[in-house]
C-alpha cells in the first residue's frame, strides 16, 4: 500500500519540475538580473551592482510612472466592482437554462484574447464609430469625441477585460447567502436598502475582496491594453519594462523596474488585506 | 422632458431600473465582440460598424496574407501541442494532488496554480532571461515551454475538479477485484474524468491561442503568433482584414465555450 502511494506522488514529478524549472528559476533569474551591471555587447554584464535600484528608487520620473500604474489599477478594480456587482447579483438569482446562458455570456469574453477585445474598443470608439454616432444621434454631444489613445479608454478596456474575474467570485459568495436570512429581515420590516447594506453586502465581501485583489494585480501588470489603446503619449510600468527589455536591451534596468512594480503591488495588496481583515471576519461569523 | 422621465422612474418599482442597468451591462460586455464580427463582413474599404453591405472579401484577403496565415498556423500548432502536453502532465499531477491531504495538499495546489497567480509579465520577463541562459532564447521550443507553463493551471484545475467527483470506493472495489493500478486508471478513473480532461485541454488550447505578453518576449526568430501578427497589423495598416483575423479567433473560443457547456456545463466549470 505504501508503494502505491509513492507511485502516486511520483506522478506529480513532471508538473513540479515544470513549475520549478520554468517559473521559480526564471523569477530568481530576474531578481539576479536586476543586480547585474549594464552590458556593452550583451544586454547585461558580468559584475553585480546596486546602481539600478538607486537609480530607479531615486528618480521621480519612475515614481511618477509607478504612481500612474498603481492609481490606474486601483480605479480599474473599483470600477470593475461597480460594473460586476449587478451582473453577479443577476447571475446568482438565475437557474437552469437561463443560468447556463448567462454563464456562457460572461465566460465568452473571458475566452477571447485580450488583444481581440481591445481591438473591438478601437472600432467602437473611432471618430465615426458607433459610440460617437449614437451619442450624436441622441443629441448628447455635437462633435465626435476623440477617445482613442486616452487614459480613459485604457481604463474602460481594462475593466471590460477583468469583469469576469470579478463576477465569478462575487456570484459564488452571493449564492452562499441563505435565502431565509433575507426573508427573515424583510418580514421584520427591513427596507430593501437596509437588507442590501446590512446583510447582502457584508456577506458577499468574501467574494468582493479576492475579486478586487485579483483584478488589481492583473491590471497593474497588464501590458497589451496600454500598449494598444494608450498610444505613445502615456507610459505605464509594464510598457516601460517591455521597452527596456526589447527596445533598448537594458535587461538589468528592466528587471529592477519589474521588481519595483512587484514590491509596490505586494505592499498595496498587503495593506488592503490588513485593512479589510475585520470585514472578512464579520462575514465569516 | 427630464422632469417627466424622473417622475416615471420614481413611480416604477426598482425592478425596471435594475433590468435596464443589467441590459446595459451585458451590452457593455458584448459590444466589442459584436462590432468586430460585424466589421469583418463589410463590403467597404474601411473598418466600420455598422458594416457597409456584406462581403467575404476580407476573409479572402486574410488567407492571402502570408504573415497573418503563418501567425495563425504557428498559433494553432503551439496551441495543439500545449493542449496535449498540459493535459497529460496535469492529469498525472491531479492524481498526485488527490493523494496529498491537509496542509501538503494545499501547498501542492498553490504550486500548481502559480502561473495563474503571478502576473504574466513577471513570468515572461523571467523566462526571457532563463531561456537565453540555457540557449533556448528566440526558439519555437522556448515559446512552446512558456505556453505550456502558462496554460498548465487551467488543465490542472479542471481535471482536479473532475477527479474530486469520483468516489474513492470505486478505486478500492477495482483493486479488490484484482485490477492493477494502471487497469483501474484506464478502465475506471479515466472514463469518469474524461469530460474534465477534455475541458482542461480546451481551456489550455484557448489560453495558449490568446497569450500575448509572453509570446512577445519569447518570440522566436522570424516567427509570429496570430496575436503578435495582429498587433503589428493594427499598428501599421488598420484594415478590415484585422477584423476577419479577430473574428476567426472569436469563433474558436465560441466553439470552445459551446463544447465545455455540452460536456460539463459552464456552471461546474467555474
Amino acid at each position: 500500500m505504501i508503494k502505491a502511494r509513492h507511485l502516486r506522488l511520483l506522478l506529480g514529478a513532471p508538473a513540479v519540475v515544470l513549475i520549478f524549472v520554468f517559473m521559480i528559476l526564471p523569477i530568481t533569474n530576474m531578481v539576479e538580473m536586476s543586480f547585474r551591471v549594464p552590458g556593452t555587447v550583451e544586454p547585461f554584464g558580468d559584475d553585480y551592482t546596486l546602481m539600478h535600484y538607486t537609480r530607479v528608487f531615486g528618480d521621480s520620473f519612475y515614481w511618477g510612472i509607478l504612481a500612474r500604474s498603481l492609481l490606474t489599477a486601483g480605479s480599474v478594480a473599483l470600477l470593475c466592482l461597480i460594473v460586476s456587482y449587478p451582473i453577479a447579483w443577476h447571475l446568482s438569482k438565475a437557474s437552469g437554462l437561463k443560468a447556463a446562458l448567462l454563464y456562457a455570456l460572461i465566460a465568452s469574453p473571458l475566452m477571447t484574447g485580450v488583444l481581440v477585445r481591445n481591438f473591438g474598443w478601437m472600432i467602437v470608439t473611432a471618430l465615426n464609430g458607433p459610440l460617437n454616432e449614437t451619442l450624436i444621434g441622441l443629441g448628447i454631444i455635437s462633435q465626435p469625441l476623440r477617445l482613442l489613445f486616452t487614459q480613459g479608454l485604457v481604463i474602460v478596456a481594462l475593466v471590460h477585460v477583468f469583469v469576469p474575474f470579478m463576477v465569478l467570485p462575487i456570484n459564488n459568495a452571493l449564492r452562499n447567502i441563505p435565502d431565509n436570512l433575507v426573508e427573515a429581515s424583510v418580514s421584520m420590516g427591513a427596507s430593501r436598502y437596509r437588507v442590501f447594506r446590512d446583510i447582502i453586502l457584508p456577506l458577499s465581501f468574501p467574494g468582493i475582496q479576492p475579486g478586487l485583489i485579483l483584478v488589481y494585480v492583473l491590471a497593474v501588470a497588464a501590458y497589451v491594453t496600454p500598449a494598444l489603446l494608450g498610444g505613445q503619449m502615456v507610459t505605464y510600468m509594464p510598457t516601460m519594462i517591455i521597452a527596456e527589455l526589447t527596445g533598448t536591451f537594458r535587461w538589468p534596468l528592466g528587471s529592477a523596474l519589474a521588481i519595483m512594480l512587484s514590491l509596490s503591488t505586494i505592499l498595496v495588496v498587503g495593506l488592503f488585506t490588513m485593512l479589510t481583515w475585520r470585514l472578512m471576519e464579520r462575514a465569516r461569523a | 422632458m427630464s422632469g417627466a422621465s424622473t417622475m416615471f422612474v420614481q413611480q416604477r418599482p426598482v425592478g425596471l431600473g435594475f433590468a435596464l442597468l443589467i441590459v446595459l451591462l451585458y451590452v457593455f460586455l458584448l459590444v466589442p465582440l459584436v462590432t468586430i464580427v460585424g466589421a469583418s463582413f463589410t463590403a467597404g474599404l474601411m473598418i466600420e460598424f455598422p458594416p457597409r453591405g456584406f462581403s467575404l472579401q476580407w476573409y479572402r484577403e486574410f488567407f492571402g496574407r502570408r504573415d497573418l496565415v503563418d501567425g495563425l498556423l504557428l498559433s494553432l500548432r503551439v496551441g495543439a501541442i500545449t493542449a496535449i502536453v498540459t493535459t497529460i502532465v496535469a492529469t498525472m499531477a491531479a492524481l498526485c494532488g488527490q493523494a496529498l491531504s491537509g496542509r501538503k495538499g494545499g501547498w501542492f495546489q498553490l504550486a500548481m496554480t502559480l502561473p495563474l497567480l503571478v502576473p504574466e509579465l513577471l513570468t515572461a520577463v523571467g523566462l526571457l532571461f532563463f531561456l537565453f541562459k540555457i540557449g533556448l532564447g528566440k526558439t519555437v521550443l522556448g515559446l512552446q515551454m512558456g505556453h505550456i507553463l502558462m496554460s498548465f493551471p487551467y488543465a490542472y484545475v479542471s481535471i482536479t475538479a473532475a477527479l474530486r467527483q469520483v468516489p474513492s470506493s470505486l478505486d478500492e472495489a477495482s483493486a479488490s477485484l484484482g485490477a492493477t493500478h494502471w487497469q483501474t486508471f484506464r478502465m475506471v478513473t479515466l472514463p469518469l474524468i474524461m469530460p474534465g480532461v477534455v475541458m482542461g485541454a480546451i481551456f489550455a488550447f484557448i489560453n495558449s491561442f490568446d497569450l500575448y505578453t509572453i509570446s512577445l518576449l519569447l518570440k522566436p526568430l522570424g516567427g509570429n503568433t496570430l496575436p503578435l501578427a495582429l498587433f503589428d497589423f493594427l499598428t501599421y495598416e488598420f484594415k478590415p482584414t484585422a477584423a476577419a483575423a479577430a473574428t476567426i479567433s472569436i469563433v474558436l473560443s465560441v466553439i470552445g465555450v459551446a463544447l465545455v457547456q455540452r460536456l460539463v456545463g459552464l456552471q461546474r466549470a467555474f
